[in-house]
């Protein structure tokens, strides 16, 4: 045969064998449609029982929006928004998405425990033990000896300690949280007392506005709510029933929020309050009639020479505010975080009285009240913590205890709280995550994780109507976990006395429900009951409590624009030539970066996953000859970082900017030792209302020359040298 | 060879289930994509593979830039997953059947028990929006006390990708046959769609007019991503701004 088969022929047949090939294999039509046999079917096109829907609330941050969980078979499978919320609408953030990965963490604190303070191992106590070493602390201690330390999230406990330090002399807890820093809560209302002389959280009607003016607030990430805020932002957009709306944003480094601004504008950092006025003036001119005291002493010809902003472009921007019919001005985050924040907070309030959208849709209004308060609370600014952390370091405070929070991470090193545990006698966490201060703690008697706990939250920040946010435990406790309230009532019981009076409850639903009684009488509610108990039911089914009516409050204008607003730039802390930005990192917050999916979502502006990384222009990288991943030293005036280099389009020359959210030392193992936390940079400088002047730092880069490479989303092409031959 | 417009032309090629994207609102904030993870049990895969490119994101939100400082700008966020494509590039290329059109969803089916892991369907997907199990990812106990149990786990050596929750369609279908009705438009969605703060992704029938997406779909300015190569994809993005 071999002699007979010429090359023609097994062309032939090579080709006829691709044909056939090319059938079976599949590239024909044949293969576009099968029939499923029965042997493959998915759990996908199966039944696997019937799940269980509860209502509850999202303690991921403080907004407090509300959650329905699918559980099946007792676990908890995923979350999604509540569609009756008023807050949220049946939206989530990424980390409401995500707090499944807090619930069914490898690495939540199984036990109570007793440890050496720093040493992880501890020996596990029973309930009864824990509950009488609370009750003797509670007890054998001057009630001024004792204090609270909370975070921002379980009002419910907030209103329980509330009540017992009103009762007994302890000291009335304190609320602290890393955001709220960020946010510079402090300054706003602040701002808004000075100016309104009302204090209060002012809420942005960002969807109802037409042209938006945001200077440094990041409200699409983190800032006060961001799933409301993004509601207002896709309305301020909308452009089918009116025209779309325009978005500007004024920061020097471009953040997530920024990148969806029609205009960014990287004005030089400290001059905020400066361009503000310009934009003030020029558009008081442009309306006419008598000059605003508040806007008269400045000049925007220097206003631009200083912040970097042409004149024809503030000018350009007075116009766009001055005749648009529904402009409104948000001052936030960075820009108060600076040594003149208040002033910056001021004259942007002021800037809206131009617009004269006080109360107006699109204008700036109060929040409500929530339904069970009677006064605007906020929490602790960092100058306030710094007198907590005082009493604390002069052995005023003999025992502590701590829930919800970790100050040794979340407050900047230079307030030195790790230091100051030291000379607590006693230091009794709650904590559900071996977090840093839990490792400080004498004891950790760990509460449950939110998802399995009864409370409240109070929406105070994104919402017109008064909201009072409801939690149920959706699934039972996974591990030996109690309730903090159920411990703090059953020691309050066993010290006896003023605390047993002070507490006088069975558990922590029979406080609740003394906490919600008083809403069955109110006319506006979207539900009413007759008694308690169907009350409660319902507050359990429907997530909570809420009025239907829009209980916004209008600010008191009156004076706003004869004020004397001083456009002063801010003093700025150290010796180096690069402006410092620390920036909440917009998927893991303050406390997401212990859940595996939070650490693998990319950054929305820069792609990278699970690591810390710096921010510098591209120009800036080339004259200090350096690339991607190369790793700098950066020096403030409080402390050193070793952190690599991404370099960024978007941020000025002048600036360089690192994430908040990583850098743990503890809290599991997808945390620890990964990253670096910027807040070890920054020094104790405050502006007038109390907050950290995060953004007034100063700091030198050095190169190290080694590398670190980090891992992104975006192509890695060239990215490790791949693609270019020179892998490093 | 059929050439582009012949497809476009013939009817079979209607899908059923589609998606409108609006970049105009989307904020890049991430909720899609860890909605996805947790709905469909995608492993996270740590610092190092993630860094190799190999995430098994079925969703991501791409973002370029355009010009230089101080004139640079975002590009509007991009969700990207896969397209459910009528005429998918993925789909002929698969020796094992693995990755199908599904005749009663007309959506792109993959099939894991079929892969065998060439990965020829994630070459020549134009969207890259396959991902590969390269190993087995660790996921600590009690982590596995979230996955689904209307979703398949994944193990090494399989290709994945976005379904558009078909878990959750046949759901739907299913109550509303036993109710004697058909699907309402709504009444149902994907985690994507469901989670997104800014409502920019919306889901349903494209083959029904009266449905949201289908209206969105009308509007005019909609386009769909590589259309110039006819893999005539069922997810409309609006560009925006």
């Amino acid at each position: 045969m071999s002699d007979k088969f010429s090359r023609r022929d097994f062309l032939k047949l090579a080709g006829v064998g691709a044909a056939s090939t090319a059938i079976l294999t599949g590239c024909g039509p044949a293969s576009r449609y099968v029939t499923r046999e029965p042997y493959m079917l998915m759990p996908e096109y199966n039944y696997n029982g019937q799940s269980t829907f509860y209502a509850t609330t999202c303690r991921e941050c403080a907004a407090g929006c509300g959650l329905v969980v699918r559980t099946s078979q007792g676990r908890a499978i995923k979350t999604e928004g509540n569609a009756n919320h008023p807050l949220n609408l049946g939206k989530t953030c990424a980390r409401g998405q995500a707090t499944l990965h807090g619930l069914y963490n490898p690495d939540r604190v199984t036990d109570p425990i007793k440890r050496t303070r720093g040493n992880a191992a501890g020996t596990t106590v029973t309930w009864d033990d824990a509950t009488q070493t609370v009750a003797d602390a509670l007890k054998n201690y001057k009630p001024e000896e004792i204090a609270f330390l909370m975070g921002t999230t379980s009002d419910h406990l907030f209103d329980l300690l509330t009540d017992l330090s009103a009762q007994t002399g302890i000291n009335s807890p304190v609320r602290f949280g890393a955001l709220s820093m960020f946010e510079a809560r402090a300054t706003l209302s602040k701002a808004a007392e000075n100016l309104f002389g009302e204090a209060g959280m002012p809420l942005f009607d960002v969807g109802g506005a037409q042209v938006v003016f945001s200077f440094g607030a990041n409200f699409l990430e983190t800032w006060l709510s961001p799933v409301s805020y993004t509601r207002g932002f896709a309305g301020l957009r909308e452009a089918q029933s009116k025209k779309r709306g325009t978005f500007i944003q004024f920061e020097s480094r471009m953040s997530s929020t920024a990148g969806k601004a029609d205009e960014w504008l990287p004005l030089r950092p400290g001059t905020e309050a400066l361009v503000v006025l310009a934009i003030g003036r020029l558009a008081s001119e442009l309306r006419g009639g008598p000059l605003p005291r508040a806007f008269a002493d400045v000049d925007p010809a220097d206003a631009a020479s200083k912040s970097g902003i042409k004149l024809e472009t503030l000018e350009h921007l007075a116009e766009m505010f001055a005749n648009s019919t529904g402009a409104l001005a948000i001052p936030g985050g960075t820009a108060l975080g600076q040594s003149n924040g208040l002033a910056v907070a001021e004259a942007v309030l002021a800037l809206n009285a131009i617009a004269d959208n006080f109360g107006k849709p699109g204008g700036v209004f109060f929040s409500a009240l929530a339904p069970n308060q009677t006064e605007y609370q906020r929490s602790a600014s960092v100058k306030e913590m710094q007198e907590f952390v005082q009493k604390m370091a002069d052995g005023k405070f003999k025992v502590l205890f701590v829930h919800g929070v970790n100050p040794v991470f979340e407050l900047p090193a230079s307030s030195d709280f790790k230091n100051a545990l030291k000379s607590v006698e006693q230091v009794i966490s709650f904590a559900t995550f071996p977090d840093e201060t839990a490792l400080e703690a004498d004891y950790v008697f760990p509460d449950h994780h939110a998802l399995e706990s009864w409370g409240y939250q109070r929406v105070v920040t994104g919402s017109a109507q008064p909201v009072l946010s409801g939690s149920q435990p959706v699934v039972s406790p996974f591990y030996n976990t109690r309730a903090t309230v159920d411990v703090l009532i059953a020691a309050a019981q066993l010290a006896g006395g003023k605390f047993a009076e002070a507490l006088p409850f069975k558990d922590e639903v029979e406080f609740l429900q003394s906490k919600v009684a008083s809403l069955m009488s109110e006319t506006d509610g979207f539900f009413a009951a007759p008694d308690i108990n169907t009350f409660m039911a319902y507050f359990q089914q429907y997530g909570g409590w809420w009025k239907t009516t829009d209980a916004r409050t209008i600010p008191n204008t009156a004076d706003v624009l004869n004020r004397n607003l001083v456009g002063a730039e801010a003093e700025f802390a150290g010796e180096g030539e690069f402006f410092f930005v620390p920036f909440v990192s917009p998927t893991l917050a303050e406390a997401g970066a212990n859940k595996p999916w939070l650490q693998e979502l990319p950054d929305p502006t820069t792609t990278v996953m699970w690591n810390t990384w710096v921010e510098i222009n591209p120009e800036t990288a080339h004259e200090l000859g350096l690339e991607d991943d190369d790793v700098v030293k950066i020096t403030s005036e409080a402390g050193v970082l070793e952190v690599p280099v991404y370099r960024y389009p978007a941020i000025r020359p002048d600036t360089i900017a690192i994430p908040f959210g990583q850098g743990y030392t503890a809290y599991g193992q997808y945390a620890a030792n990964r990253g670096v936390n910027p807040a070890d940079l920054l020094g104790q400088h405050f502006n007038e209302a109390g907050d950290l002047a995060f953004a007034g730092m100063k700091v030198k880069i050095e190169k190290t020359g080694k590398k670190q490479p980090l891992s992104r989303l975006e192509s890695i092409m060239g990215v490790y040298g791949v693609g270019l031959g020179e892998e490093h | 060879m059929i050439r582009p417009e012949e497809i476009k032309m013939s009817a079979e090629h209607v899908g059923k289930w589609g998606m409108v994207i609006d970049q105009d609102i989307c904020t890049g904030c991430q909720a899609c994509v860890a909605a996805c993870a947790m709905e469909n049990n995608i492993s996270f895969v740590g610092e190092k593979d993630s860094g190799y490119g190999r995430s098994m994101h079925w969703i991501r939100i791409e973002r370029f830039w355009e010009g230089e400082y101080p004139e640079v700008k975002m590009t509007p966020n991009q969700p990207m997953l896969c397209q459910q494509c009528n005429s998918a590039t993925c789909e002929p290329v698969c020796p094992a059947f693995a990755t199908v059109h599904s005749q009663a969803e007309q959506l792109n089916l993959q099939i894991y028990n079929r892969c065998v892991g060439t990965r020829y369907c994630g070459n020549n997907c134009p969207y890259q929006v396959r991902s590969f199990n390269w190993r087995d990812y660790e996921r600590p106990e009690p982590l596995s006390n979230q996955l689904n149990p209307d979703v398949t786990v994944r193990r090494m050596g399989v290709m994945e990708k976005c379904t558009f929750c078909i878990q959750r369609i046949h759901k739907a279908q299913d109550k509303a046959k036993a109710e004697g009705r058909e699907v309402v438009d709504g009444e149902f969605t994907t985690a994507c769609a469901q989670a997104c703060p800014a409502s920019a992704i919306t889901f349903g029938r494209v083959d029904d007019p009266e449905s949201l997406v289908s209206q969105l779909a009308q509007r005019g300015h909609g386009l769909k991503h590589l259309e110039e190569l006819g893999t005539l994809p069922n997810v409309t993005y609006f560009k925006g701004g």
